[in-house]
């Protein structure tokens, strides 16, 4: 048996998990002195509530997971003789995944005969829900861990995710995008254009004026770069800003058909600890990122 | 007038004016320090000192030996510096001196100067010749106590002065220097205040302050990886004889004294009542609290690197607290404390009060500059007017570039200081920047005419609201919200895609508010964003980019 597990930096709810038949580890975060576990520690994410938190002031942080709390997740597997595919969020943006690996020949040495398949989406948040849900169709029609990665090779690569915030204080406390300007452009109403970049990394590509402008330029994206746009979903992620994600949505369907996949989620607080709110990012299906 | 007899209200105000005196002097006075250590704050730390005595004296009443003993615990505590802690001194002895006293005679008071002379020479354990209690010590052997109090003083003060003249001939550093002593220096200046108050000249000008900051100038780069230590540390503290470690009654002070001279040097050391005053030059504090400690605790305690102090006096260096300097610093001029805390926030270090009304100078300009420790200044002037004393200071300045950027608005400002990408390190790139992002900035203002007008498109009458953008009048209403739309369209709001808007003082928040709701319907794809400006003059300030 093959056993799927996907995490919570991917945007996927345990309500979408247990539809794909997909075990779930919870990546945490901090406020103040708590951590919190997605999913373990609240039912349903109020996402308006956590960014209403960070609007006020408060700055969340993020932190890896301990080798043991690996080990807790996947040990149960292949001790009941399965194997395991991880489809999990970008490894350049944690170096949770260094602790996992650790993990991981700690239970090979005891389980040498079971196989660890892993898949980095390169992404995070719309880009890896996108990816998650691509590779779970795979699953459920039965293909093999070999082929979801054979798979994964090929069209990973061919998911980029374009997006912008309102205040980059965030982005520029994480010190996970590279490129951006170090100006005051949120209090001017400029944002820098981001998008994941084939090793999984955030890097600054441009600037709009305007958030008109901004949501615009994430739309162009699509229509320039979009391969077979229509045969996948679009993902629209946002920090609390479900009406810059509608307008994209309109935007997008202007231009593909009222026919077009939209799925518009709001981005976990995990990530969102790191982009702050009033973020939007569009994921599709392209011809490279 | 002559005072025959000194009361405890007389020398309440002649302590006071002794401050004012020292306060005039003090740079004089700072700029002759060239002993032990040039560090050139004698007369700060001196003003300090008897500044701190005439805080304790404030509205103190009581018999002459009663105030001057307030007078002294206050310097005792406030002290600082060498010539701090043996003015403290001479103070005690007078103090000591005094002791009982209701009011003083000329007698009295000349035999309270020589116990300030001897409390002076305890205080300094190696007296060095030349110095401040040179100047005590001489001053007060010359003073004649056969006639009355203002004849005493004025033949102290010429003895103090003789004296002081020729401290260069009994210290070496003095005359290779070619200055005179600036602690005894500072005495005069104090007695010389002290003898005005006497004759009547009291002066209601405050006294100098002194440097704010207590923490003396330090450039901390100055004493890096490699450095050599080469003075040692100046380490003052007071220590609390404590009953569980001493005998208080039979402690003898001298052991720390002599400890202290094998030690270090520079060394002023005195006991009053369970509290020792300590100041020393030291390679090794540690080893000197250890010491002490075995005697008492620590009330308060100082330690400076010198090598640090020593640096930043030949550097003429008056910044305070000196760290390395950033790459840019950034300079601008907004009226409104709405607006000054926005222009803070957006990353400018010194907003400069001022606007249309009211430009600021030159000097303002300059005084920003230097409170700023940066490589390059930017500054934004926000005005025609007021670019030219910029430009002059940018000529004045020699501590940093100053580049002078060309904004004419607020908007402009704001824009520009917005669009510095502080991590670029090329200043042309961050010019050119700037210069464009301004470029395509647009502001526009609402205000209340103070007479008619004809624009080229608008008439305006006297107490209208009149939407303008630089000299072009835009709209006018007698509603101000009628005004602002009808600006905010003239200025092009529909092709536009960020505004900006700064509310001012007059303006109620559910006005401003209920104005954007308004106009973000109009404009759908304009991105509003309100801020409360606070500013006088303008009601509104929209920026649109």
């Amino acid at each position: 048996m093959l056993t799927f597990f996907s995490d919570t930096d991917c945007d996927i709810t345990p309500k979408e998990c247990a539809a794909y038949n997909i075990k779930l580890i919870s990546m945490p975060y901090t406020v103040g002195e708590q951590v919190i576990y997605p999913y373990i520690d609240f039912k349903e994410f109020d996402s308006h509530k956590f960014y209403d938190m960070l609007r006020a002031g408060t700055m969340p942080t993020t932190s890896a997971m301990s080798e043991e709390a690996y080990i807790q997740h996947f040990e149960p597997e292949f001790a009941a003789g399965n194997d395991i595919i991880y489809v999990h969020f970008s490894s350049a943006t944690s170096n949770t995944f260094n602790i996992m690996h650790q993990a991981l020949e700690k239970l090979k040495q005891k389980y040498p005969e079971r196989k660890f398949y892993e898949v980095d989406t390169l992404g995070i948040t719309a880009l890896s829900y996108n990816v998650v849900l691509e590779c779970a169709d795979l699953y459920k029609a039965g293909k093999t861990a070999e082929e979801i990665v054979e798979w994964a090779k090929v069209e990973v690569p061919k998911f980029p995710m374009y997006f912008f915030a309102d205040d980059l204080k965030f982005f520029r406390r994480s010190g996970r995008v590279s490129g951006l300007a170090a100006t005051m452009g949120g209090f001017i109403g400029i944002r820098p254009i981001i998008y994941l970049d084939n090793d999984g990394k955030m890097v600054s590509i441009g600037k709009e004026t305007g958030r008109a402008k901004a949501i615009a330029r994430l739309v162009k994206y699509v229509e320039e770069l979009g391969e077979d746009v229509k045969a996948h979903r679009v993902v629209i992620g946002h920090s609390d800003a479900l009406d810059i994600a509608a307008e994209a949505e309109r935007q997008l369907k202007e231009k593909f058909g009222e026919d077009l996949i939209v799925i518009i989620v709001p981005v976990n607080p995990t990530i969102g600890s790191h982009c702050g709110p009033n973020a939007i990012g569009i994921c599709f299906h392209a011809k490279h990122r | 007038m002559k005072t025959i007899e000194l009361d405890s209200l007389t020398f309440a105000a002649m302590l006071r004016q002794g401050a004012v005196s020292l306060g005039k002097d003090k740079k004089v006075i700072n700029d002759l320090n060239v002993f032990p250590i040039p560090d050139g704050d004698t007369g700060d730390n001196m003003l300090m000192t008897l500044k701190a005595g005439c805080n304790a004296i404030e509205n103190h009443l009581g018999t002459l030996s009663e105030l001057a003993s307030a007078a002294s615990s206050g310097m005792l505590l406030g002290a600082r510096g060498n010539s701090g802690v043996i003015l403290s001194r001479i103070f005690a002895g007078l103090t000591k001196g005094l002791q009982g006293v209701i009011v003083a005679d000329t007698k009295a008071f000349a035999k309270a100067m020589d116990a300030a002379v001897s409390e002076a020479y305890k205080a300094v354990p190696v007296p060095v010749e030349g110095t401040i209690i040179t100047v005590m010590r001489e001053g007060t052997a010359g003073a004649d106590a056969s006639q009355d109090l203002n004849h005493y003083f004025e033949t102290l003060l010429e003895s103090m002065q003789s004296s002081l003249d020729h401290t260069p001939e009994l210290l070496q550093v003095l005359k290779d220097a070619g200055v005179v002593d600036s602690g005894g220096a500072g005495l005069l200046s104090i007695f010389r205040g002290m003898n005005d108050a006497l004759n009547g000249k009291i002066s209601q000008e405050e006294i100098e302050p002194t440097a704010a900051a207590p923490v003396p100038t330090v450039e901390l780069n100055k004493f890096d990886e490699n450095s050599k230590l080469e003075f040692g540390y100046c380490t003052e503290f007071l220590l609390r004889l404590m009953r569980s470690k001493v005998d208080l009654d039979s402690f003898d002070e001298k052991e720390i004294i002599d400890y202290l001279n094998k030690v270090g040097e520079s060394v002023v050391a005195f006991r009053e009542g369970s509290i020792v005053k300590v100041h020393v030059h030291t390679f090794k504090p540690g080893e000197i609290l250890n010491y002490c400690q075995q005697f008492g605790e620590f009330l308060t305690l100082k330690i400076e690197n010198m090598t640090l102090q020593h640096h930043q006096t030949v550097n003429q260096n008056n910044a305070s607290f000196k760290l390395p300097p950033k790459p840019y610093g950034i300079v601008t001029v907004a009226s409104g404390k709405g607006l000054i805390n926005a222009f803070r926030e957006i990353g400018a270090d010194e907003v400069i009060e001022g606007g249309q009304t009211m430009n600021p100078s030159t000097q303002d300009f300059l005084d920003a500059f230097s409170r700023i420790n940066a490589q390059h200044i930017l500054v934004f002037p926000n005005n025609k007017n007021i670019k030219m004393a910029a430009d002059q200071a940018a000529e004045l300045y020699k501590n940093a570039d100053i580049h002078v950027l060309p904004s004419t608005s607020i908007g402009e400002g704001y824009y520009g200081i917005g669009y510095i990408d502080r991590d670029n390190p090329n200043i042309d790139d961050i010019i050119d920047s700037i210069t464009e992002i301004m470029q395509s900035v647009v502001t526009g203002m609402v205000s209340t005419a103070i007479r008619d007008a004809e624009g080229e498109q608008v008439s305006v009458h006297t107490g209208d609201y009149v939407g303008y953008s630089g000299k072009q009048l835009l709209s006018d209403s007698p509603d101000r919200e009628e005004a602002a739309k009808a600006l905010v369209e003239r200025l092009g709001a529909a092709s536009r895609d960020v505004m900006l808007v700064f509310f001012g003082e007059e303006v109620p928040q559910d006005e401003a508010e209920r104005l954007v709701a308004d106009l973000q319907t109009q404009y759908k794809n304009l991105e509003i964003m309100l801020n409360n400006g606070r500013q006088p003059v303008y009601d509104y300030i929209f920026v649109l980019c």
